[in-house]
């Protein structure tokens, strides 16, 4: 244990640690280096340019990519592929029409209409297994973008009310609500798209609420 | 607890880097002491506890029914509990003892003020103490890293208080006119320490941020622990082992300044990364990502700097493990750095995020880094600091094979058995049964438990070691030879 050499380490390995610098001149030969100009230059010149060379393409490649994915520092652009607010005017996704008819159905009609579209008899007219809803989709838009008003016959019953413009819906959420209607609750008719609505809507204007007599010229 | 009573001639006085000699060796070596080793021995008591709380959540993944009966050994509860014993434990107190021995040797003074630091030693692992007690408790903080109730954290800020105060007057009154690389480090390490944990505190417990920010500080505190407070004091140790054993100096100025700005510029936005597919905005994961990669320039430039001096001195290896450790660390530094920045980009991240992976990379930084040159640097200083030598080779022998190979089963099993698992979740078609993916992950669990396993021997001979070389008689002459000061370097120096 005590026949211990440091500069030639022996073949019981492991035994200790040689000490071959001491700190002082630990310190010294750094101090030295620091303040030493032509360095540089010395076994390795074309170190530095390598390092500076290795520095610019990391500085590349992470510019590239801040560019690309770095979403220009917007705190409101959460996905790097897309926009700001990107979650909230998805293009891309798919949408549910009839879920989303169904929702708009909640919301506008069902306090009249009913939640299975049966309606209320003296009061309000059934959706379900009428023609008014299954056939003419030129009649029903207008219907639902003007309102309608006066007496009207649906399934041999007679109704006079009101019911009241919904013009203020989306051409999309009334192509929705429609189509949920159409193909709801037993009934099968085709969809009706939201540029059919759009046509529609461009093609009268505004207007009060239509009477049972003037949709005549729309029935087919 | 200063010690000048054994040099009557060098009382200390201001060290106006002029008139002050600089105390022996031996004798700071000497007056040190009672510090380092309270803080290396409760280090390598928190590596035990560690080893085996890692052992038993490493079997909890494979064998869900181990140790299930007892409500404070439940998985949610013991793997943050290895969490905060392995990082505030044996990570930092280990940092603490190598930390101040590197720096009252190159402040080169006698220890002054040493009740400071016993009395930090002391708060310290109490508070580590509270902290696991706590967690095994139910007391947890949901934050990886920072699992610990809020009643530990003000007695270990307490603690550091004091080794604040210590550190910064040592370097004030140091004796020596130049700071060398590992000061440098150790002093950054000591002042982010305090300023990252203060505000993790403070923003993810006492005074929570609200919604997803609580989650960006959490990360930016946990990878800042790793970037900014273990791998400073690993890169001071490894910074002083490597030129002492070999007698040269650091191979370039240059490079180690470079390396020392450009790291701790970059690697503190680096733990962003960790965000991706979160529901951050976009820019932050970008800026982790991008940080990630420029961290390279330094971990490059660093690399250069240890390799280039151990450049024709690789059989010093054999002879000094010391040197072997902390060698060992600084190649995984390099190696987990590149894979960190491959791994932070978000398409790897779609296939690797919450697989196993992350923890093999974890560990490959925590243990096969930072816990490799932590023990280079004790198998350095403990001997000096004892003024005794190392009683046997083959102890050392078992530690470094036990620990190198664990260390590397565990990454490989987690690192290869991650990435399967996450190609197979990424791949419904061919996989649709989650079971099945986890089953197939069995295999590579049992591996990391056997690496787990292996380390835990080396641990345990380490162990066995220190407390060997603690009760072993001082031999004066092993004392002598071992902090006599030779003049190779001198040389070099003109």
């Amino acid at each position: 244990m005590t026949d211990h050499n440091q500069n030639k380490p022996g073949p019981r390995e492991g035994r200790l640690d040689p000490e071959a610098a001491s700190d002082e001149s630990l310190q010294d030969v750094h101090a030295a280096l620091a303040h030493r100009k032509d360095e540089v230059s010395e076994g390795f010149p074309i170190m530095p340019i390598m390092i500076v060379l290795f520095f610019s393409v990391l500085m590349l490649v992470g510019g590239i990519y801040m560019a690309n994915y770095g979403g220009r520092f917007d705190p409101l652009v959460y996905d790097e592929r897309k926009g700001p607010m990107a979650a909230v005017a998805d293009e891309d996704e798919e949408i549910d029409i009839v879920a989303l008819g169904g929702q708009v159905y909640q919301r506008n009609c069902q306090a009249c209409h009913q939640a299975e579209g049966q309606g209320i008899p003296g009061a309000f007219p059934p959706l379900v297994e009428t023609d008014w809803v299954t056939g003419s989709k030129d009649r029903l838009v207008r219907v639902v973008l003007h309102g309608l008003q006066g007496p009207i016959e649906v399934r041999g019953e007679q109704y006079d009310g009101v019911m009241q413009p919904f013009g203020h819906l989306s051409d999309q959420h009334v192509a929705a609500v429609l189509t949920y209607i159409r193909q709801d609750w037993g009934n099968d008719a085709s969809e009706v798209t939201e540029e059919e609505v759009a046509a529609i809507r461009s093609e009268v204007g505004s207007r009060g609420a239509w009477t049972a007599e003037e949709l005549e010229p729309y029935v087919d | 607890m200063s010690d000048s009573s054994a040099n009557p001639d060098k009382i200390q006085k201001r060290g106006d880097s002029s008139g002050a000699e600089p105390a022996a060796l031996s004798s700071i070596d000497h007056s040190i002491r009672v510090p380092v080793v309270l803080f290396a021995a409760a280090a390598i008591a928190w590596l035990l506890v560690g080893s085996v709380f890692g052992l038993i959540t490493s079997f909890k993944l494979h064998t869900a029914g181990f140790l299930g009966n007892w409500e404070w050994l439940t998985y949610g509860r013991v793997r943050p509990a290895t969490t905060t014993v392995f990082l505030y434990g044996w990570a930092t107190n280990a940092g603490f003892a190598a930390g101040f021995w590197i720096m009252a040797r190159l402040s080169r003074n006698l220890l002054q003020n040493g009740t400071l630091l016993n009395t930090a030693a002391v708060f310290w692992n109490i508070g580590v103490l509270v902290a696991v007690a706590g967690i095994l408790l139910g007391d947890l903080n949901a934050r990886e890293g920072l699992e610990m109730p809020g009643y530990a954290a003000p007695i270990l800020l307490l603690a550091f208080v004091f080794i604040a105060v210590w550190t910064v007057l040592t370097f004030c009154y140091r004796r020596s006119r130049h700071a060398y690389v590992s000061q440098w480090y150790i002093l950054a390490a000591l002042f982010w320490f305090p300023a990252i944990f203060g505000i993790a505190m403070l923003m993810t417990v006492y005074a929570p941020a609200r919604g997803i920010l609580q989650s960006v500080v959490g990360w930016w505190y946990t990878h800042n622990l790793y970037a900014l407070w273990l791998t400073p004091l690993g890169l001071a140790a490894v910074y002083y082992i490597i030129p002492k054993v070999l007698g040269k100096p650091v191979h370039s100025y240059y490079l180690a300044s470079a390396g020392f700005w450009s790291y701790l510029f970059f690697a503190s936005w680096a733990g962003m990364h960790h965000l991706s597919g979160g529901p951050v905005p976009a820019w932050i994961v970008s800026t982790g990502v991008t940080a990630s990669l420029l961290v390279l320039f330094p971990v490059f430039i660093i690399g250069l700097n240890h390799h280039l001096a151990m450049k024709g001195n690789f059989a010093v290896l054999r002879t000094s493990p010391g040197l072997r450790f902390a060698y060992f660390g600084a190649v995984a530094f390099t190696a987990v750095s590149v894979v960190a920045a491959l791994t932070s980009f978000r398409s790897v991240k779609e296939v690797l995020h919450f697989t196993h992976f992350t923890d093999g990379q974890m560990q490959w930084g925590l243990y096969a880094w930072f816990t490799m040159a932590m023990f280079g640097a004790f198998y350095y200083f403990l001997p000096r600091v004892l003024g005794r030598e190392w009683p046997s080779s083959t102890l050392i022998r078992v530690h470094f094979w036990s620990s190198a190979s664990g260390i590397v089963l565990y990454v490989f099993a987690m690192c290869i058995g991650g990435w399967i698992q996450g190609s197979q979740m990424n791949n419904p078609e061919a996989y649709p049964d989650f079971v099945e993916i986890v089953r197939n992950t069995l295999p590579w669990l049992v591996m990391a438990s056997l690496g787990g396993l292996i380390l835990l021997v080396g641990h345990a001979a380490f162990a066995l070691h220190c407390l060997w070389l603690l009760l072993l008689p001082k031999t004066a002459e092993a004392g002598a030879s071992l902090t006599s000061e030779p003049e190779s370097m001198k040389l070099a120096a003109k």
